[in-house]
């Protein structure tokens, strides 16, 4: 277990290599989305349409998506493996591929949890959003949810080995259709034309939007759960099957 | 020596990128098919997501939904005259700084400019949005019966214009880091244009002026698409003339312009030390 305790924190300071300043572009970035984010939602909700949701109930699911953004939906470095040089890392070294992974992941959280989310967390009672969570089953979901994105990420890691020089338009496609699909950025109960209904059983459903509405209290937590459990039994079996099978069919042409 | 630079020799350069855009093309379909279907997934899920938040809310700011499908072609438009001129990284110029890549173009016979301007057109595989955004908006100026003139078209494409001169202005100001810290912002560009791609499609109607004023001002996002929008709606944002994204995009060209020269004076002075001499990227 030291040994990925160690992965994740090189890959913290990986992060901060060029200094601390240089992740600056990217906060303010985030910061100067979510706030015009948090008053967009503030004028939508205000035209009094019953969604099924207050209005403090979606500011809080806006802001925490925006907070754990990273967690929500999952992105190692598998996306890009083939074309940049990480293979050479993950097979010199004495540990389980996927493991790594996994730390080197979780490590590359921490520079922006602490310099944007813990921050921008302090300062959320001066922008109206409360960050007390309805329900304490938000801890076990947010686990099961990024789980399942690991899941779901070595399963697109799997499809780029197949297409080969395809990774970037994979990552496209995958960024694509996560976004709407996971509820991250308009909560699937939200969606107009039925599509809500429809749309929630399936395995993106149980990322991010599934604990963020356990959080705010927008959904029932033990049914979310339960979609999550299920979804995290029938995909980390095939995404590793499937990782066994793809792993002799890599060609790595970048570094 | 560059020769004499004439629009037929512009054309000709164009003429060369969207010949080698075709190539691809036939060469390497099925690569170019999912690079367009790719392109297109990634555009409509991000303008889908403010279009269904209207459709289920009945409109968002004072904007009806009809108006906010108009924004989201005229975003969408936008995206695709992005990819078309933008496929060779000549927008996200901080990745050819950065990676030591403008010492290729220097052996060019011609100017650095003229080679930014033509070099990344894709008129085959890159115009997909494009399409589409302009299918998008003769639907929803149909439902929104607007008068088009030949002047509402003329200032379209001068709204259009004015635009791509932000994005591409502000893309180059925000790269001259690269000259001085070529590794660390290699990918500023990125930041500036993709990081803000989801804030540039919020319709700013209905948002507090603290809101509004930073981004017609600070960050120019509200001139993607929600300002020329409501000015080819007819009613310009905060009783301000239709002219002002034209003044935004030429004061911050000029500012781009300045500071663009005095990092590649710099980069002339000290050039790039990103490649090791067996060739690989430091």
């Amino acid at each position: 277990m030291f040994k990925y305790i160690k992965t994740a924190h090189m890959s913290c300071l990986q992060e901060t290599n060029g200094g601390v300043l240089y992740l600056l572009p990217d906060i303010i970035i985030k910061i100067c989305t979510l706030i015009p984010l948090v008053f967009l939602w503030k004028v939508v909700m205000s035209s009094g349409v019953d969604v099924g949701m207050t209005m403090d109930q979606m500011l809080t699911y806006t802001y925490v998506g925006a907070l754990l953004s990273d967690m929500m939906v999952v992105k190692t470095a598998a996306t890009g493996w083939l074309s940049e040089g990480v293979l050479m890392r993950l097979y010199g070294r004495p540990l389980s591929v996927i493991g790594q992974l996994i730390a080197q992941t979780i490590g590359g959280w921490i520079p922006m949890l602490l310099l944007f989310s813990l921050p921008m967390a302090l300062i959320s009672p001066v922008i109206g959003v409360s960050l007390l969570p309805a329900s304490p089953w938000f801890i076990v979901s947010l686990l099961l949810c990024i789980s399942l994105g690991f899941a779901i990420d070595v399963l697109f890691a799997c499809l780029s080995i197949k297409l080969r020089n395809m990774s970037w338009l994979i990552s496209r496609i995958r960024a694509a259709i996560t976004a709407v699909l996971s509820g991250t950025v308009i909560p699937i109960r939200l969606l107009p034309l039925g599509l809500s209904e429809v749309m929630k059983y399936q395995p993106f459903a149980c990322l991010g939007g599934a604990s963020l509405s356990i959080f705010t209290g927008a959904g029932d937590p033990l049914e979310i759960l339960r979609l999550q459990v299920i979804w995290n039994i029938i995909l980390w079996p095939v995404a590793l099957i499937v990782f066994k099978k793809s792993q002799e069919g890599m060609v790595s042409y970048g570094g | 020596m560059e020769g004499k630079l004439t629009i037929k020799r512009i054309i000709g350069l164009f003429s060369i990128s969207a010949k080698m855009d075709l190539m691809w093309l036939l060469r390497d379909t099925k690569f170019a098919i999912v690079a367009i279907i790719a392109d297109a997934i990634s555009n409509i899920s991000v303008v889908s997501g403010v279009y269904l938040i209207a459709l289920r809310f009945g409109g968002i700011g004072g904007m009806s939904v009809d108006e906010i499908l108009f924004m989201m072609s005229y975003s969408t438009i936008i995206t695709g005259l992005f990819i078309m001129f933008g496929a060779s990284n000549n927008i996200h110029v901080s990745r050819i700084i950065g990676r030591g890549q403008l010492d290729h173009m220097f052996i060019q016979p011609l100017s650095l400019k003229v080679q930014f301007i033509t070099c990344g057109f894709m008129p085959f595989t890159g115009s997909s949005n494009f399409i589409i955004g302009c299918v998008m908006l003769i639907i929803s100026a149909g439902r929104l019966k607007l008068n088009i003139t030949p002047w509402w078209i003329f200032m379209l494409i001068v709204y259009l214009a004015t635009t791509m001169v932000i994005i591409f202005a502000r893309a180059y100001l925000v790269s001259s880091a690269a000259f001085y810290a070529p590794v660390a912002a290699e990918e500023i560009s990125s930041t500036a244009i993709e990081g803000t791609w989801q804030l540039s499609t919020f319709p700013l109607s209905g948002m507090p002026y603290f809101i509004q004023i930073p981004l017609l001002t600070i960050l120019p996002e509200g001139f993607m698409c929600w300002f020329p929008s409501m000015c080819l709606l007819g009613r310009p944002p905060l009783n301000l003339t239709g002219l002002y994204p034209l003044i935004y995009a030429l004061i911050l060209s000029l500012i781009a312009s300045y500071i663009f020269r005095k990092g590649l004076n710099f980069y002339v002075r000290k050039g790039s030390n990103r490649y090791v001499p067996y060739g690989f990227r430091r």
